[in-house]
């Protein structure tokens, strides 16, 4: 269902929504607008294993664009940021569904941090 | 006061009581019990019920997290993950106890076959697990009928300080018959989805739940819920489905129907894995909603849920 693999950029779904996920310009981490959903989770998961793989000590994840996230969408970035050997994720702008899922299920996760909208 | 032997890995016993000094005597004399064990003690019961447990325990009160049943357990489908299992998994190697009490005078005619399944399905998430659940279920306030069902559901029965085996524990009948097929809702507005129109869904249900009066972090549920259950109808449930919205004695409720069966009863009431990424949705529904039915059968899955505006 996933329109594009591992390159990142668009993902198409049926509905003509797109999850556009892409390296941030200079910092490290990723930026992303769409949704984060089932139709789009490959290109979010590639997305993070790259994040994870240039992870040294900060990495920033800039979702201000992003309308929606589902479960196992914050689900995907609560697994890699807990696998990270050091350092911790910077969330910025996410959609208020990324706080209220990460508090549901990993209420005290300190690698991640949130700079809300 | 407590007959079963302690070497029995799970014990489930009902309490029928018949008033507060009754209920005071026996819940702080099961507690006790477990304390002197060295065992970690939890109860969660409704409000006045706990003052009755506080006071009966005195001084040794200070030993047991207390949780109003009422708040923590007002969904009884997220009891097992978000009560039950939540405690005795902070204490893995060792006997937990806990005083549960789902069921009270108050419950609704919705809620009440949702509080019987989950009561039947304590035994199954249980199962060979070291822990001790006593349920108090007020004789005197109670229907025939729900007094009937705990004996069903528990393996044995307390009434009168005595414990005896319950004849008639059939935990999956319980189960079964409460999966209900849920009644109409003239008022509701359906949409159907494919599986491209996951986002069209929950647009859709979000903007009939907002005109219903749903707002702040509420309706933001509402929407994560609605996401869940159209995603599991997209990925699970045939790939298609429709999504109703309607307003019903001060809740709004969203209901997903799909083609798809539920085939696991305690689908959404296990605790994941932390690492776990996949297998949440359900879960999530049952951790935000106010109350969760379902009924699945071979031609297909309705999952409803309410949210008080």
């Amino acid at each position: 269902m996933d329109g594009t693999g591992a390159s990142g950029g668009p993902a198409r779904t049926g509905g003509g929504v797109l999850l556009d996920v892409g390296p941030l310009s200079g910092r490290p981490g990723i930026r992303a607008s769409g949704e984060i959903n089932v139709s789009t989770r490959l290109s979010w998961k590639n997305a993070l294993t790259e994040l994870s793989r240039q992870h040294t000590d900060v990495s920033y994840v800039e979702l201000s664009a992003v309308r929606f996230v589902d479960v196992a969408g914050v689900a995907a970035l609560a697994v890699t940021a807990m696998n990270l050997p050091v350092g911790r994720v910077v969330v910025e702008r996410p959609p208020p569904q990324l706080p209220r899922v990460l508090d549901l299920f990993w209420p005290s996760l300190h690698r991640i941090e949130v700079a809300p909208r | 006061m407590s007959t079963a032997t302690a070497d029995e890995a799970f014990i489930h016993p009902a309490l029928f009581y018949r008033s507060e000094a009754e209920y005071t005597d026996r819940t702080a004399a099961f507690v006790r019990e477990g304390l002197a064990a060295g065992e970690p003690v939890a109860v969660a019961v409704p409000g006045p019920n706990l003052e009755l447990v506080r006071a009966g325990l005195g001084t040794d009160a200070r030993d047991v997290t207390f949780l109003d049943m009422t708040e923590a357990g007002r969904n009884p489908g997220r009891i097992i993950p978000g009560v039950l299992r939540a405690f005795a998994d902070a204490h893995p190697r060792v006997r937990v106890r806990i005083v549960g009490e789902p069921v009270w005078a108050g419950r609704s005619a919705a809620e009440y076959p949702a509080c019987a399944q989950h009561e039947a399905l304590i035994n199954a998430a249980f199962a060979g697990r070291r822990a001790t659940i006593l349920c108090p279920y007020d004789e005197t306030r109670l229907a025939a009928d729900v007094l009937a069902d705990a004996l069903v559901t528990h393996p044995t029965v307390i009434t009168e300080g005595s414990e005896r085996v319950s004849e008639g524990y059939d935990w999956p009948a319980v189960v079964a018959r409460y999966n209900e097929p849920l009644g109409g809702a003239p008022d509701a507005v359906v949409l159907a989805f494919g599986p491209g129109e996951l986002p069209e869904a929950r647009r859709f249900a979000v903007g009939v739940a907002a005109s219903l009066g749903l707002s702040g972090r509420r309706l933001q549920d509402a929407e994560l819920a609605v996401a869940e259950l159209t995603t599991n109808s997209v990925v699970h449930g045939g790939g298609s489905g429709t999504v109703a919205v309607w307003a019903e004695a001060g809740q709004v409720v969203c209901e997903v129907r799909d083609a798809g069966r539920l085939t696991d009863p305690l689908a959404g009431r296990r605790p994941p894995e932390h690492g776990q990424i996949g297998g949440r949705g359900l879960l999530l529904v049952h951790y935000v909603a106010d109350l969760v039915r379902v009924h699945t059968t071979d031609e297909g899955t309705a999952v409803r849920f309410y949210l008080g505006v």
